[in-house]
This record gives structure tokens, C-alpha cells and sequence, in this order.
């Protein structure tokens, strides 16, 4: 009966409960909405900008990313691609090697990144294929072929079908020398990429290079950023048995994870500021609630129920309004995400800039169990550790005092 | 004389300090008997408040000793104190006696549920309960819905459904009209008749005294009459 007694007496004051009821579920709402939208947006960065090249995480050799020397190579990839696939969550991989060297056309030559790819699983990784401007991306049948960032095409004065000169230092020490055609040149918007990058062939490259089939890099693509995490302690223990490092999106772009981490911070502290309002605001109405009934507590305590009785009882109250208030919220925050996941939301005049970092036009918020219980979650707890004020209070009575308040 | 239920030996309140100190009651020796049906009169300020709520274990005293059933109050924490009030006295209050969200029957169950009395067991004594004071057929209707007196007499059968030792009105027709309180005290009279319960009544109300069979009156904190009749 004491929690139908509780439940009944956060309608004593229908108005006053609704107003609150109607407040924390505007939060709740607002939490629901926001946190599924910002990292929604964060996934989509991340995925967009691995996607463009690097891949959803990568098999490396040790050392190989803040130094990487030809020397520092993947004897043996087919197995650790094998092994890679199993893992839940990965879905393709594909070996690149890198070497860096000239290009030149006639007179001008130009230092770029040469990067070995697969064409026929590349385009499973990296998105690059599809961001070719002029021409055609490499084919599994390519072999002395080149695909060129625009920058490097415009600084090299190239045109389709024109032939560039390659000069480098391959694996054995001896020099990596070779002519190849240009079939394609891509644009992916980050000018650092378009201005250094050049794809051609593993299998030309391997040749090249003398790599003698080492690699430098196993890119992995997965369903999602979130499924690649999950996978991380798989994938970290499968690069340890073969000696190699395991990097994720973090380590592949610092630059973007930084980003996201400041935004992150600054969007917490508004997170928590909506919590700790509406924690207070809540907690104040059931202040005043219990300052109302001191009188009818007096009368409780006097036919014989403990203080902790009430108090427990008071705090009940508490958490069924807050678990009501949140979990209308809570509904209607997935009604309103779930709305904007199928439609997306864009911002006016945004698209071009969105374009340059690989993004798409519209962002679309995504629902997981963490963001949509985080923040309501948060304002039914706090509330819940609060409610020690007001039992405190209840504790403190004695039947005479409260009766003659 | 059989054993009294409430004994007070010298009982002394005393309020604030030094100065300020008020002396509500200044050593009062009282017994009431099993069956008494008493009221408590004087003047405003004179103690009888004071005194209820020592008999009613609401209050301890700073001197003195008062036992109800053979409990000695003076020896007991606030939790034996709030399990001596549910399970040995009965309460009927002036006004907000009941609790506004619960059904009469539901606020007579109450007390059964506090004392964990089995579910089926409450309603069957909360029922009948109502039904001897004449609310059959209003067990669902909230105190809202129903009139001071149907009110008290709600008060009068949550303090007597659990068979308490005595039971202590403070101005119970207070705010009642003088048919209702006629009523009411009728119904007060007849359950001490056929039960056998205790009942004190703190009163105002010179019609209510004469309803009694033994009346007392306080002044400044002391007994300064007690009459049987």
C-alpha cells in the first residue's frame, strides 16, 4: 500500500506534477535527441574520414606509423587477412604497401605518396575510388597504371593517358624506377591528400619496390565505427600474435579525434548543466511537497509509522515522478530521433564546407542503448541520491512538531 | 480496580530553557482504567495537549515516569515508541485525521498494513470496522468526498481497528456541527460501552464533558479536579 500511497501522492497537485512531468520529459526529450544526433554526427566524421582512405582500422608493422621506413614490412598478410575476416564486426581488408618517391613529367617532378592498393578489394576499404574526377579508378586488370590526387596531376601538368615517371628506393636498396600511365585522377577535398597521394597497382608495385609480397599496411573496413570498437581487443591480441601493431581510428586520424574530444567536453559540460537544472528543479517541487505534508506526517508518525517508513515513502515519490517524467522523454526522444534517422537533418549552406572533409550534406542522428538511458538515465539517478534531502528531513520529525506545523 | 492502562507519576514537561522555559506540566499524577471513558478540559495553555501526548507516547517526559499497558515510556526508543502507538493506542485528531488519496476503507487499512497484518485480513477488518461505525457502503468514497463527521468517524475506526488499549481524541468535534458531534460522540460512547475500550477525550466542548463518566480538569499543568460520575 506505501507505493500506491506514493504513487497517489504525486497526484495530489495535478497540475503542479504535470508541470514537472512535462519538464523533465522536455529534458529528457532533449537529451535523447542531442546525444543521438552529436554522435551520430561523430560516427558519421569518423566513417567518412576513414572511409576516404585509411579504413576502419589498420594491421601495421611496429613503429611503422611515426616512422615509416620501407624496411618495416608484413612478411606474411594473406594469413592475418584470413584471421582479420573472421573477426565479428570486420567485414573486408585489403593490403597496401607504401613507398614514397618522384614523379615527373618532363621536367617537373613532384615528391608524392605512392600507396600500392588492390583494385579489386580497395574499393571494400577506401572510398577513393569513387572520388575520381576524370578518368577511371585502377582495375584488377591495371598494371602500369596510376591514379593521381587532382593536386599532384595539376602541379605534375598531366593529362589522361599521359605518361609519369616514377623514382624511388625500393626494399632491397635498389632503385624503384618505372613508367606508368595516368587512367584517373581523383578529388576528395582535403588538399593534403590531393596533393601528395598516387595509387597504382600492389602487384606493380610489389615489382617496383622488390617487395618480394610484403606489405606495409592490412586496412580493414567493418559494418560501423561502433562494431570496429567493439572488435579493437580482438583485433589488438590478432596483431599481437603476429608482431605487428593494431591502430584504430583514433591513432589513424589524432587530428579528428581531437576534434571530436573537444566538442565532446564542451557538449558534456551542457549536458550536465541541463541535468543539474532540472535535477534542482524536480528536487525543489518535492521539497516543497514535503514541506506542505509536515502536518500529515505528524499524523502518520502518531498512528505508528516509522520516520524511515515516510521517508522511504517520500523518496519513492521521487523516483516514480522521475521515472515517469524521464521515460515519457525517453519515448518521445526515440519518436523525435527516429523520425530524423530516416530524414536526416541538413544545415543550410553548410554543404560545401561538409564536402571538403568528405562529408555528407545531411547527418542522420543514431540511436544506441547508451544515448538514448545516458541522460535521462543520469537525472533519474541524481535524483535519486538526492532524495536524501527530503528523507532526511522526514527522519528528523517527531510526531508532536509535525503536527503543530 | 484492576491494572490502569495509562499510569502518569509525577510527570513533568518542561519547554525551552532557563528563562524561557515554560512548564507545561508540573508533576501529574493520573491513572486511567480499562473502560474509563474520560474527558480532559481547561483552559487554553493549562496542559491537556501536552498531557495527551505523553499518554499517547507522541511526547516523553522530562520528569516523571508514564507507562501505557505496562510499557514504560521513559525506557523506549522512537522505534518502540512508534510500534506502542500502532499496536496499544488509537488516535482521533481535530482535523486531517485521514489521508486525502486513500478511500476510507483503504485508510482504515492502513494501520493493518503497517502492522503487516495479511492483505485479505485488512479489508475483512477495515469492512467491518466502518460498518460499526456506520460508514457501510462508504468504504470507497476519499475524504473529500464524504463530511467532517463521516470523516471522524473514519479517524474513530482506524483507531479502533486495531484493538488498541485506549484510544485519545484531541478535540474530536472541534470542528464539528452540533448534530455531527452529538453523532460522534454517541458512537464514541456506545464502542467504549460494548468494547470495552479506554477513550480520553481532550475537549473544549461543555456537551461533550457531560457525555463522560469521568472528567478532568487541568490547570497550569496540573490535575486541579478529577471527578467520576
Amino acid at each position: 500500500m506505501i507505493v500506491s500511497l506514493a504513487w497517489r501522492n504525486i497526484w495530489r497537485q495535478p497540475v503542479r506534477t504535470t508541470l514537472s512531468v512535462v519538464g523533465m520529459a522536455f529534458a529528457s526529450l532533449l537529451l535523447v535527441f542531442m546525444a543521438s544526433f552529436q554522435f551520430g554526427a561523430y560516427d558519421t566524421m569518423k566513417s567518412s574520414m576513414l572511409k576516404i582512405s585509411d579504413g576502419f582500422g589498420q594491421f601495421q608493422p611496429v613503429g611503422y606509423k611515426d616512422d615509416p621506413e620501407i624496411e618495416k614490412v608484413i612478411a606474411d598478410p594473406a594469413a592475418l587477412m584470413a584471421e582479420a575476416e573472421q573477426i565479428a564486426g570486420i567485414t573486408a581488408s585489403t593490403l597496401r604497401s607504401n613507398g614514397f618517391g618522384l614523379l615527373a613529367n618532363g621536367e617537373r617532378s613532384f615528391a608524392a605518396a605512392i600507396v600500392g592498393v588492390e583494385p579489386g578489394l580497395e574499393n571494400k576499404v577506401s572510398k577513393l575510388d569513387t572520388m575520381v574526377e576524370r578518368g577511371r579508378a585502377l582495375t584488377p586488370d591495371d598494371d602500369a597504371a596510376i591514379v593521381l590526387g587532382e593536386g599532384l596531376a595539376r602541379n605534375l601538368r598531366l593529362e589522361l593517358g599521359d605518361q609519369v615517371t616514377l623514382l624511388g628506393s625500393g626494399l632491397d636498396g635498389s632503385v624503384a624506377a618505372d613508367v606508368l600511365t595516368l587512367v584517373g585522377i581523383f578529388k576528395s577535398g582535403i588538399p593534403e591528400i590531393d596533393r601528395t597521394i598516387a595509387r597504382m597497382p600492389l602487384q606493380r608495385f610489389d615489382d617496383t619496390f622488390a617487395m618480394n609480397g610484403a606489405v606495409h599496411i592490412v586496412a580493414l573496413s567493418a559494418e560501423s565505427v561502433p562494431a570496429v570498437e567493439r572488435a579493437e581487443p580482438e583485433l589488438r591480441a590478432l596483431a599481437a600474435r603476429h608482431g605487428l601493431v593494431y591502430l584504430n581510428w583514433g591513432e589513424l586520424q589524432p587530428g579528428v579525434k581531437q576534434a571530436i574530444d573537444f566538442d565532446l567536453v564542451t557538449s558534456l559540460l551542457m549536458y550536465v548543466t541541463l541535468v543539474v537544472v532540472v535535477v534542482f528543479i524536480i528536487l525543489n517541487t518535492l521539497y516543497m511537497s514535503v514541506l506542505e505534508r509536515t502536518r500529515e506526517f505528524g499524523v502518520l508518525l502518531a498512528i505508528g509509522m516509522k520516520p524511515g517508513q515516510i521517508g522511504r515513502m517520500v523518496w519513492m515519490e521521487m523516483i516514480f515522478l522521475s521515472l515517469f517524467g524521464n521515460g515519457v522523454g525517453i519515448v518521445l526522444g526515440m519518436a523525435l530521433t527516429g523520425y530524423f534517422t530516416q530524414v536526416g537533418i541538413s544545415f543550410a549552406g553548410m554543404e560545401e564546407i561538409y564536402a571538403q572533409w568528405g562529408l555528407p550534406s545531411r547527418m542522420y542522428p543514431t540511436m544506441t542503448f547508451g544515448r538514448v538511458l545516458g541522460g535521462p538515465g543520469a537525472v533519474v539517478a541524481a535524483i535519486g541520491v538526492l532524495g536524501i534531502i527530503p528523507y532526511r528531513r522526514v527522519l528528523g520529525l517527531t510526531p508532536v512538531k509535525a503536527m503543530a506545523a | 480496580m484492576s491494572n490502569p492502562i495509562v499510569t502518569c507519576r509525577g510527570v513533568t514537561k518542561v519547554f525551552g530553557k532557563g528563562d524561557l522555559a515554560v512548564h507545561a506540566l508540573a508533576g501529574v499524577d493520573l491513572d486511567f482504567a480499562p473502560g474509563d471513558f474520560a474527558t480532559l478540559a481547561g483552559p487554553s495553555g493549562s496542559g491537556k495537549t501536552t498531557l495527551l501526548n505523553m499518554i499517547g507516547a507522541l511526547d516523553t517526559p522530562t520528569a516523571g515516569e508514564v507507562s501505557i499497558a505496562g510499557n514504560r515510556l521513559n525506557d523506549m526508543n522512537k522505534s518502540q515508541l512508534s510500534d506502542l502507538r500502532l499496536t496499544k493506542i488509537g488516535f482521533v485528531f481535530q482535523s486531517l485525521n485521514l489521508i486525502p488519496v486513500l478511500s476510507a476503507v483503504e485508510n482504515v487499512e492502513f494501520v493493518l498494513e503497517l502492522q503487516h497484518c495479511p492483505a485479505a485480513e485488512q479489508r475483512e477488518r477495515a469492512i467491518k470496522v466502518l460498518e460499526q461505525v456506520g460508514l457501510k457502503g462508504m468504504e470507497n468514497r476519499r475524504p473529500s468526498a464524504m463530511s467532517g463527521g463521516q470523516q471522524q468517524r473514519v479517524a474513530v475506526a482506524r483507531a479502533l481497528v486495531t484493538k488498541p488499549a485506549i484510544v485519545l481524541a484531541d478535540e474530536p468535534t472541534a470542528n464539528l456541527d452540533s448534530k455531527n458531534s452529538s453523532d460522534l460522540m454517541d458512537l464514541m460512547a456506545q464502542l467504549n460501552a460494548d468494547l470495552g475500550i479506554t477513550f480520553v477525550i481532550g475537549t473544549h466542548d461543555v456537551s461533550v464533558m457531560k457525555r463522560s463518566r469521568r472528567h478532568l480538569e487541568m490547570l497550569d499543568g496540573r490535575i486541579s479536579s478529577d471527578t467520576r460520575r
